[in-house]
């Protein structure tokens, strides 16, 4: 029984740092309509900022702002310099340029950081919560990743439900020529939802990495199951993104943990998933509407 | 992946090829190398008159580089000494190392480039069950000799016929769990054991060797997946059937993880991790940070058993310690001498008695040739004897164990023990430990 439990709190967690990773798709899915597989290159760039800073003595938390803010730059700078040539052209694109930027940022991330392995500091503890006088796969930092991607969620919902901002950023994401002649600063926008999508992804590369180990590859692994999750949720729905992000750590962590030999058919699993929602609902569990093309 | 790091691994490493041929250039003959009368010819591919090109692959970024990546920086401190002081008959050793970031599809890539563009005359020492395994059929077909695979794998050294070009160098994993599973069934009779298992070549022959001794011991057997980083399920399930002592034949990054897991399910068994798994520095590294300071690496480790078939940097000592730190002092890049770099210098000292052997002007099969018939007497770092001769490639076949000590050392608490795969009997070894030569330069007459 407790093992049933161990494997279910180990899924749940792997889960929302999948869902961080999926939350910070979607945000830059609603804002510009660019899947960006860039994602998890600019995620590392941060989280190894924010290590050099802790390395260099600074707090966790004041590491953790300046990586968020750094993030930001980083994204805004990214689409004005780099997509904004390819932006409403052909989608595909823009597609490449973010494969390419995704080599070109891990790249750099070793020229400037060094490609070595290192432990990056978690917030809080890592010994699992007593229950009775067994420990269980819950720790003070595993509520730390949960409670964070649900407030991030939260605000994104509400920045998107409720502000003018986000309406506007929709807008412009679904039709640049209407949100223009409706008087939206589309250029703004798509600056600022870049911008906002690489804060969230900071945040996810962060998370990931407390308690782990970084190298600049190190978000590769969880890139894959990111984008899994994401489609799984239908892309446009970050509560899609935390559902997706939960279905898939606890399935994996099943697969893991009971399947003969389950820590092989991880991947492939993942794929497997993949296919049956996509099968059953082409547009993903949460899409608001099916004739919309991805 | 990181495709475009390992092309700057690959600028560097050609411009460091480039400057040590401008450095070749240069220098005039050093002298003292064992040179017996006639002319250099370029008697091989890779074999110009005054150099020798070898090659090979290592996982310099990615999950598996912490540790490993330091080996090639061990191998080419010992050949630049070597070089510096008359080479291998005036020739100077060219060792080109590439990145395959422990991915079996880039190995491929990389040897294909250091065979067919670098045309190297051997691969010396790539690192890795899997991801030598891509490439062990091409070097064979090809006749490259591809000496002293760094992977304990039985692929390399069992079956000469079908590999003839393959030699095996550390002590194999079947062997090494064979002298586990004894231990464990001499000390730890009452102990209910659980394995932690990469899920490959690595953790099957060593499970295989264990299972010979404590097999009615054994009450769980976990593998992962390299590059799956949760192995919450896996600890939590050895945990669930109840294992006390846990022997793990996992890589380096994977004793962190399995510490970490450990500690976040309060799971605290005796620790044995096969030799490869185990530096205490580099996992102690790993682990430091964590917890702001409020977990330490070396302590977690404390009490964790594993096993040598070298001496290590703990042991100052040592006459082969003592001579490779001279070396390393004077010819490493930056960086302290570590077990991983001690490990490459014992391989390139082994390198060199094989060229030495293999004749002034050798072939490619010289070189294998001289290695099955006079590598058994060579005399070097490794603890007990090589076990190379025309039905066998395996390396090295002794192990000693020893127990981590709080401040992250390991002190010897079985001598050397030696055996062989299939059911042959382990045996205290009788031999003597071996000094190094005056200049620590083997000095092996030609084969023939």
């Amino acid at each position: 029984m407790s093992y049933f439990v161990n494997v279910t709190l180990t899924g749940l967690t792997q889960g929302m740092i999948y869902a961080a990773f999926a939350l910070a798709l979607v945000l830059i899915w609603r804002s510009t309509r660019i899947v960006n597989f860039a994602q998890g290159s600019m995620a590392a760039a941060t989280t190894f900022i924010a290590l050099a800073l802790v390395q260099a003595g600074w707090s966790y938390w004041l590491a953790l702002v300046v990586a968020l803010a750094s993030g930001f730059v980083l994204g805004a700078i990214i689409e004005r310099v780099i997509i904004r040539p390819v932006e409403g052209g052909n989608e595909l694109n823009a597609v490449i340029v973010a494969l390419g930027l995704f080599v070109a940022l891990q790249a750099g991330i070793a020229i400037v950081f060094g490609s070595s392995f290192q432990s990056f500091p978690a917030p809080f503890g890592l010994e699992g919560f007593s229950v009775g006088d067994r420990r269980i796969a819950l720790t003070p930092n595993g509520i730390y990743i949960i409670g964070a991607v649900i407030v991030t969620m939260l605000l994104l919902v509400a920045l998107f439900r409720f502000t003018r901002v986000g309406l506007a950023m929709r807008a412009s994401a679904f039709s640049q020529e209407v949100s223009r002649l409706l008087g939206v600063k589309v250029g703004g926008m798509l600056t600022l939802g870049w911008g906002l999508a690489a804060v969230v992804g900071s945040l996810a590369g962060l998370l990931i990495a407390g308690g782990g180990f970084v190298y600049p590859a190190y978000m590769d692994s969880l890139i894959v199951f990111g984008f899994v999750a994401a489609i799984i949720g239908g892309l446009d729905s970050p509560v899609g993104a935390i559902v997706g992000g939960l279905i898939l750590g606890l399935a994996l962590s099943y697969i893991s943990g009971y399947a003969p030999r389950g820590s092989s058919l991880v991947t492939i699993s993942a794929l497997v998933i993949l296919m049956v929602v996509l099968l059953v609902r082409p547009g993903g569990l949460f899409s608001s509407t099916t004739a919309r093309r991805a | 992946m990181s495709r475009s790091s390992r092309r700057l691994v690959s600028v560097l490493a050609a411009a460091t090829v480039v400057s040590a041929l401008a450095a070749c250039g240069g220098s005039d003959d050093g002298g003292g190398g064992s040179s017996s009368g006639g002319a250099n010819e370029a008697s091989a591919p890779g074999i110009t008159e005054d150099t020798i090109k070898l090659g090979a692959h290592f996982p310099l970024t990615g999950v598996a580089a912490p540790g490993y990546s330091e080996i090639p920086t061990g191998l080419k401190a010992y050949f630049d000494y070597v070089n510096d002081n008359g080479g291998v008959y005036d020739r100077k050793v060219d060792y080109i190392y590439r990145d395959d970031a422990y991915n079996p599809s880039n190995t491929s890539t990389v040897v294909n480039q250091l065979v067919l563009e670098d045309e190297v005359f051997a691969i010396v020492g790539g690192l890795g069950t899997p991801t030598h395994s891509a490439v062990v059929d091409f070097l064979n077909a090809e006749g490259v000799p591809d000496l002293f695979v760094a992977s304990g794998s039985l692929t390399w050294g069992e079956d000469p016929e079908t590999n003839p070009y393959t030699f095996g160098w550390q002590t194999d994993y079947e062997s090494e769990g064979k002298i586990i599973g004894q231990y464990i069934a001499e000390n730890f009779p009452d102990a209910k054991v659980g394995l932690f298992l990469q899920d490959d070549d690595f953790g099957e022959n060593g499970e295989k060797g264990i299972r010979e001794y404590v097999d009615d011991q054994i009450v769980g057997a976990e593998r992962y997946t390299p590059g799956n980083t949760n192995v919450g399920p896996q600890i939590a399930a050895l945990q669930a059937a109840g294992a006390d002592f846990v022997v793990g034949f996992n890589v380096p990054s994977y004793t962190a993880l399995s510490q970490l897991t450990a500690l976040q399910l309060g799971y605290k068994p005796q620790w044995f991790y096969s030799n490869v798994g185990s530096d205490p520095q580099l996992v102690g590294s790993l682990l430091n940070r964590f917890s702001q300071g409020k977990v330490t690496g070396s302590a977690l480790l404390a009490g964790a058993y594993t096993t040598d078939y070298l001496p290590t940097v703990d042991e100052p000592d040592n006459p082969w310690v003592q001579k490779f730190q001279e070396i390393w002092d004077k010819y490493g890049e930056e960086g302290e001498l570590t077990n991983y770099r001690l490990y490459g210098m014992s391989m390139a000292y082994t390198t060199v008695q094989a060229l030495q052997a293999a004749g002034q002007n050798p072939t490619r099969d010289d070189l294998v040739e001289a290695i099955e018939q006079v590598g058994g007497d060579w005399k070097g770092p490794v603890l007990a004897p090589f076990r190379y001769s025309e039905k066998s490639h395996m390396g090295t076949s002794g192990m000693s164990i020893s127990q981590l000590t709080p401040e992250g050392s390991a002190k010897e608490i079985q001598g050397v023990m030696t055996t062989d795969i299939g059911d042959a009997k382990i045996k205290e070894f009788d031999g003597k430990p071996t000094t190094p030569t005056e200049n620590g330069i083997p000095d092996e007459e030609p084969y023939k």
